[in-house]
């Protein structure tokens, strides 16, 4: 391996070591928000009135994919919705 | 003396509400033939589930415009507002989009889920309201003045006071977005590989169109040159008193009052000692708005005695 590649790896290794807690801490705060909004939208499914319903069904299509990360997520391993069987 | 057709005549949107059963249909569609009879191209329009304008006009209206009455240069249309149309549209445009994103095995299961939006509450009012601004926006188009024949009054300030409502709950889920993007972009910035871009950019058009159609409605609603609501009341304690409430939550809105109407005045020869207690509970009635009086009108169907009441508005 030469130098400068090995260089590389380490100089690759230094700022995985200083900016990764970083980057996980934005990912989750991240995760954070998009579980929020998650919840919001499907609110009416879970079993909370939602006055909101016509207006949250148009923001399911765009949050749709990430249901199932969201619920494993939320701590139930399978999906807690009957009609949705993601897994 | 200012008449209610002078004080509605340059409104493009008069809401007429009031009390349940106190002639709200009779007085809106009287108002829009006094108009029409002026020259004016006239839309009316029921927002009542119990809808009665087809009663009145003694003939079939539905979701699209009808014509009620024609003139040589003004027309009455009528619509009475089907919201179950609306929620079905909605819903099967949303069910389209969802088809068109999503893989297959999950269509079957992404539409029972949209079922569950149907029956939610405040899905009906949602889509009551979203014809009421749709109304507006192509009826200003087409006809000179919109007038609204309103559900009783708790509904109609509920529908009143949504779009306000909505903006805030839009602003509410807009900043969430914010917040999301902002962490999405330090996470980009810090190597993070997890592109949600689409997604975020896709959230954050559909919220954006939302708030501006609200924002809209309810900067229109409150535009004292465009819109007017008029209150209808028979001269009787209880829709005397809920009357007051209507003026001073309107006042609240926002919404200017510009009328009102004292319903079913009883005859004074037949019935002259009603008549002194509903003059005397009127004299002490001032809600801000000139008092239209009209009388009592036996079987109140058909064009005829529309035409009565609207010679006591003009």
């Amino acid at each position: 391996m030469s130098f400068s590649s090995r260089w590389a790896a380490v100089s690759q290794g230094l700022s995985e070591f200083y900016a990764g807690p970083y980057r996980r801490t934005f990912a989750q705060s991240q995760r954070d928000e998009d579980d929020h909004f998650m919840l919001v939208v499907l609110a009416e499914s879970l079993g909370v009135p939602d006055p909101a319903a016509y207006y949250t069904a148009e923001l399911l299509p765009a949050v749709y994919e990430d249901f199932h990360d969201w619920h494993q997520r939320a701590g139930l391993e399978r999906s807690p919705l009957d009609h949705i069987s993601c897994c | 003396m200012s008449s209610l057709v002078a004080a509605t005549a340059d409104r493009h949107a008069i809401f007429v509400g009031g009390k349940g059963g106190v002639g709200k249909t009779s007085v809106a569609s009287s108002l829009a033939l006094a108009h029409a009879q002026g020259g004016s191209r006239v839309l009316v329009v029921s927002t009542d589930p119990a809808h009665n304008l087809g009663h009145l006009w003694e003939r079939p209206v539905g979701d699209d415009a009808v014509t009620l009455w024609a003139g040589p240069s003004g027309r009455v249309d009528g619509v009475e507002i089907d919201p179950s149309r609306t929620v079905d549209a909605h819903l099967a445009s949303v069910s389209d989009t969802m088809t068109r994103l999503l893989p297959d095995h999950l269509h079957r299961a992404a539409r029972a889920h949209l079922e569950s939006a149907r029956d939610a509450p405040g899905t009906h009012e949602a889509a009551v309201l979203e014809r009421v601004a749709e109304t507006l926006e192509i009826g200003l188009d087409r006809y000179d003045r919109v007038i609204f024949d309103t559900a009783p009054s708790g509904h109609t300030l509920h529908l009143l006071a949504m779009p306000d409502k909505m903006t805030g709950w839009t602003e509410k889920l807009l900043a969430n977005r914010d917040r999301s993007e902002r962490f999405a972009v330090a996470y980009g910035a810090l190597g993070g590989t997890k592109d949600t871009s689409d997604r975020d950019a896709e959230l954050r058009r559909l919220l954006l169109r939302r708030k501006a159609r609200f924002s809209l409605m309810r900067d229109s609603l409150a535009d004292p040159r465009r819109t007017g609501f008029v209150i209808v009341t028979v001269a009787e304690p209880m829709p005397i008193a809920e009357s007051r409430e209507v003026a001073r939550q309107l006042a609240e809105l926002g919404v200017a009052l510009v009328g009102v109407v004292a319903n079913r005045l009883s005859p004074a020869d037949l019935m002259p000692a009603r008549r002194t207690r509903e003059d005397a509970l009127l004299e002490h009635l001032d809600l801000g708005a000139p008092i239209t009086r009209i009388p009592l009108i036996d079987e109140l169907v058909g064009l005829p005695s529309l035409e009565r009441i609207a010679t006591s508005l003009v």
